[in-house]
């Protein structure tokens, strides 16, 4: 292949102008519903995450308000409970998480030099989704319906029989459907940091953001789904009174604290490592000198990726685990700090390296370390299982994870919405309320959380809303409240900095802060299209806005990126993404309706709302492929590169390589899920099966052997087995309606529960196989699948062997429970 | 073998070994293995014990075939192979002396 060279210099204006024309969005409403463009949803993001922040620290001043006197009449017992479990869940689902996606959505390809992320729809669906998530969740709190049983939900106490309301329907739904938007998000950070580098930036050339939100988006992906999976199973269970937690039917309630911790505790780094990302590349820029410790930063991230998923159990030493698994969480815990570790000493050696200098930025890094460093020192206490007995459930675990999550997001994440600040608005900050600001936080954090460790000590257990007998409780708890409202303060005159800045800044000059960083070589604010033409190593923000990079403009009325090798960056074709549509609004609303419909028990019409979604849904692949050939793009002089639709390797496979990453570890959790059961809970063995093994057998090997018949048809060149294979998956979905037809009552025993479920995953499979098998069809027909064109082709066959796969193993799984049994 | 799947063979194996001998541990104690015996001890630590020695030899394994010199994503695998390795040993050394299900 030709090596990329330079394009010759054009007009800048003449380039910007036609970049802005195809990359742009009409104004007015129909612009901000139609929008994919990365910059604008990133924003977005950002902006809900902090009107969720500030809702969520109103709700922690009402806590404040309450604890601030032994038998405070502020609130009853009842909204107390709402409100402190309202505060952790929005905190965490609907600040954190969306703040993190927004941040990364906004940088990512700035820093990596790309036009936009890889999915653009999937941006906009994915925002959809949160917003519409987030609005039910509030409005639930506003109609008095909101979620009461904790941010973990624990059961027994939220499943149907002590939670009898719609309060933790609101939850188990409307967190699922902020889920989406996540694990949505986190395959288009792994695709767009693996495939959409700017040409010949190799994995370890890659900037420390783009590594920590690599990490960050793979936890994500791993991290999410067995919460999914446990708010599926108990929605059910409290929908159709399936057992899968309840003890008298087979259940177990720690089924739904594994699920739940499984997801929990890696979700405290996934909050972490992009705020250590945002760290890792202010703090050299503050210091003026390179960071430290590129390499052990970056296994150290590692590191902690995997470590983090074997922490989950400390957060159940207290419901009777046997000594040895205890000490295995405990010793997991406890070396999770050494990664952690490995960065705060690089960033220590960054700051003596260089020479710090106390701007605002720099200040909240400074409350970062004073605070997080803390908070990872009392971690290390609680992972000592003796102490753990001790402070388990108390005011001292509350100061911990506060310590924790202010320290370790909070702080870096305000630094960052200040250092970035003229990239997203284009506006230089006024000096003064910015630093009074960070002042009153850190007071008023401290003289919060720090006293709370004590009141925890003395016994003070959490979540209880009064204490008249408990005297010794008073004084820390007045002084806790009494500088919770100077934090709050302080974040207040915070929010309003950043106001008065977008509304009254001057006009920011490029790179502000002589980063020298890619993200600052675009003009401020960003442009719809980021950058005229693609960076190639050692090019200026000049070159680049005269299209001396590769890819300049927009010469062919069409929203073009490169796409690269994942390790070394060599550029392989061209991604024409899709322009701004009305479909990831309506399919966002469309599943709104549907989780509306099921929160208030319309099951049928719910049913309904389904068949809508699949409707919304084949509307996507409109605009997949190409129905004539279009031939390569020439992207710099002398190299040609084939688009999309022509590369078998292209953007929509690795994305389905990641769903598929998610979706089996969705699958992993549901076989654990049975073994645990199986195993572990009381009440098993399950009553004998009514139909028996041998009737069942019959359609379990036509199911099985329609699927093997459809993956072999799927294999053959250019979809041509497609129309035989719809036949093939219309006979499974045949063989799937009469195993349901033969399965005992789910309602029965947590086994025929798990089955009927099995059956579902089963039968939902099959069904996006025959979908993908149609589209084949219809494109093979209309020419967008062609010699030379493969559009949906790869996608499909990948998707029917994972079916056939995990319904091989279900099978298998059924008929060993059947033998042993 | 490209060096991001070598970094990632390390902690991939300790995950591995970590689920596995986490879950033979609830199905020993479900089945009462520490009531069985074995050629050293009791069932379940024999069976806990290999698999951790087991895992151990891979991690070692993964360690010994990487390559000695290279450059940054050189580096950056053997650390995730030293990961992997003091993460077995480290998280999972329970097993030599603990009460299993008590």
């Amino acid at each position: 292949m030709i090596p990329p060279r330079p394009n010759p210099p054009q007009n800048a204006l003449r380039l910007h102008r036609e970049l802005d024309r195809v990359w742009g969005r009409p104004p007015g409403l129909r612009g901000f519903l139609s929008s994919v463009n990365h910059s604008e949803l990133g924003l977005r993001f950002m902006i809900a995450a902090f009107v969720f922040f500030a809702v969520a620290g109103m709700l922690a001043m009402l806590i404040r308000t309450q604890l601030a006197t032994p038998g405070g009449a502020f609130l009853d017992t009842a909204h107390y409970n709402q409100i402190f479990t309202m505060h952790g869940s929005i905190m965490m689902f609907l600040f954190a998480i969306p703040m993190l996606e927004g941040l990364g959505m906004y940088l990512l390809p700035k820093m990596l030099g790309a036009r936009d992320l890889a999915f653009p729809r999937l941006s906009a669906f994915g925002w959809w989704c949160y917003l519409f998530g987030g609005a039910i969740i509030l409005l639930a709190l506003l109609a008095g319906v909101a979620p009461d049983g904790g941010w973990f939900m624990y059961t027994p106490l939220s499943s149907k029989t002590y939670s009898p309301g719609i309060n933790a329907d609101v939850w188990l739904l409307g967190i699922t459907f902020v889920e989406v938007s996540a694990v949505a998000a986190a395959v288009e950070i792994i695709v767009t940091v693996l495939r959409m580098r700017a040409p010949g930036m190799r994995l370890t050339d890659m900037p420390l953001m783009a590594w920590y939100m690599l990490g960050t988006a793979a936890m994500m992906l791993v991290g999410f789904p067995p919460l999914i999976l446990g708010s599926v199973l108990l929605e059910i269970e409290r929908a159709f009174g399936w057992p899968f937690f309840d003890v008298a039917r087979g259940g177990d309630p720690l089924l739904w604290q594994h699920l739940f911790w499984l997801f929990g505790h890696p979700e405290v780094y996934i909050i972490f490592l992009p705020a250590a990302g945002a760290i890792s590349t202010i703090l050299p820029v503050m210091c003026r000198t390179r960071i430290m410790g590129y390499g052990a930063i970056v296994a150290a991230v590692l590191g902690l990726v995997f470590l983090s998923f074997g922490l989950w159990v400390h957060h159940m030493f207290a419901v009777g685990i046997p000594h040895m698994a205890l000490a295995f969480f405990s010793a997991a815990s406890a070396l999770v700090a050494v990664p952690t570790a490995v960065q705060i000493f690089a960033w220590i050696g960054t700051m003596w390296q260089g020479r710090p200098q106390m701007r605002l930025p720099m200040l909240h890094l400074m409350g970062f370390f004073s605070t997080f460093v803390m908070g990872g020192l009392t971690g290390v206490m609680l992972a000592i299982v003796p102490f753990n007995w001790q402070a388990h459930d108390t005011a001292f675990v509350t100061a911990h994870l506060h310590y924790v999550l202010i320290g370790g997001f909070v702080f870096p994440m305000m630094a960052a919405a200040v250092y970035w600040l003229p990239l997203f608005s284009g506006c230089a900050r006024v000096k003064g309320v910015g630093e009074a600001a960070f002042w009153l936080i850190l007071t008023g954090f401290h003289g919060t959380f720090l006293i709370m460790h004590l009141t925890g000590l003395l016994g003070m257990p959490r979540r209880i809303d009064a204490y008249p007998d408990n005297p010794e409780w008073i004084l820390p708890n007045l002084v806790s409240s009494l500088f919770g409202f100077v934090m709050a303060m302080g974040f207040a005159l915070f929010l309003l900095d950043l106001l008065l800045q977008v509304v009254f800044g001057s006009r920011a000059r490029r790179d502000p802060w002589e980063a020298g960083t890619l993200e600052w070589a675009m003009p401020m604010p960003a442009p719809s299209y980021n950058i005229a033409s693609l960076p190639l190593p050692g090019q200026t923000a000049l070159d680049l806005a005269r299209g001396e990079g590769m890819l300049p403009g927009a010469p062919r009325d069409r929203r073009e990126t490169l796409v690269v090798e994942a390790l070394g960056g060599a550029p392989r074709h061209v991604a024409v993404l899709p322009e701004n549509t009305l479909l990831p609004v309506v399919t966002a609303a469309v599943i709104g309706g549907f989780v509306l419909l099921m929160l208030f028990g319309f099951y049928r019409p719910a049913a309904v709302a389904l068949a809508a979604i699949a409707l919304t849904a084949w509307q996507w692949q409109g605009f997949m492929g190409c129905r004539r050939d279009a031939g390569p793009v020439e992207v710099s002089p002398g190299l040609r590169l084939p688009p999309n639709w022509a590369v078998e390797d292209g953007l929509a496979r690795t994305g389905l390589v990641c769903l598929l990453i998610a979706n089996g570890t969705l699958f992993a959790c549901f076989l654990f899920a049975v073994g645990f059961l199986s195993v572990i809970a009381p009440n098993w063995p399950a009553p004998e099966s009514g139909p028996g093994t041998a009737r069942a057998a019959i359609p379990a090997g036509l199911l099985l052997l329609s699927l093997l018949a459809a993956s072999a048809l799927a294999r053959l060149s250019l979809a041509r087995g497609a129309s035989a294979a719809l036949l093939a998956l219309g006979a499974a979905l045949a063989a799937a309606g009469l195993l349901a037809a033969g399965l005992d009552d789910p309602t029965r025993h947590a086994r025929d529960a798990l089955r009927a479920a099995g059956l579902g995953y089963v039968v939902l499979h099959v069904g996006i196989a025959l979908m993908l098998a149609l589209l084949c069809l219809v494109q093979r027909r209309d020419g967008r699948i062609a010699p030379g064109r493969v559009s949906a082709w790869p996608v499909w066959r990948i998707w029917q062997d994972y079916t056939l796969a995990t319904t091989a193993v279900l099978t298998g799984l059924v008929a060993a429970q059947e033998v042993l049994s | 073998m490209t060096w991001p799947l070598r970094a990632l063979l390390g902690p991939m194996l300790w995950a591995a070994a970590f689920s596995a001998i986490y879950a033979v541990h609830g199905l020993g104690c479900a089945l009462d293995w520490p009531a069985r015996p074995a050629p050293v001890g009791d069932l379940h630590r024999f069976a806990l014990i290999s698999l951790w020695l087991a895992s151990l030899m891979g991690g070692a394994l993964i360690l010994w075939r990487m390559p000695k010199a290279g450059d940054a994503g050189g580096r950056i695998a053997r650390a995730g192979g030293w990961i992997g390795f003091l993460a077995i040993l480290l998280t999972l050394f329970p097993v030599l002396g603990l009460t299993t299900c008590g």
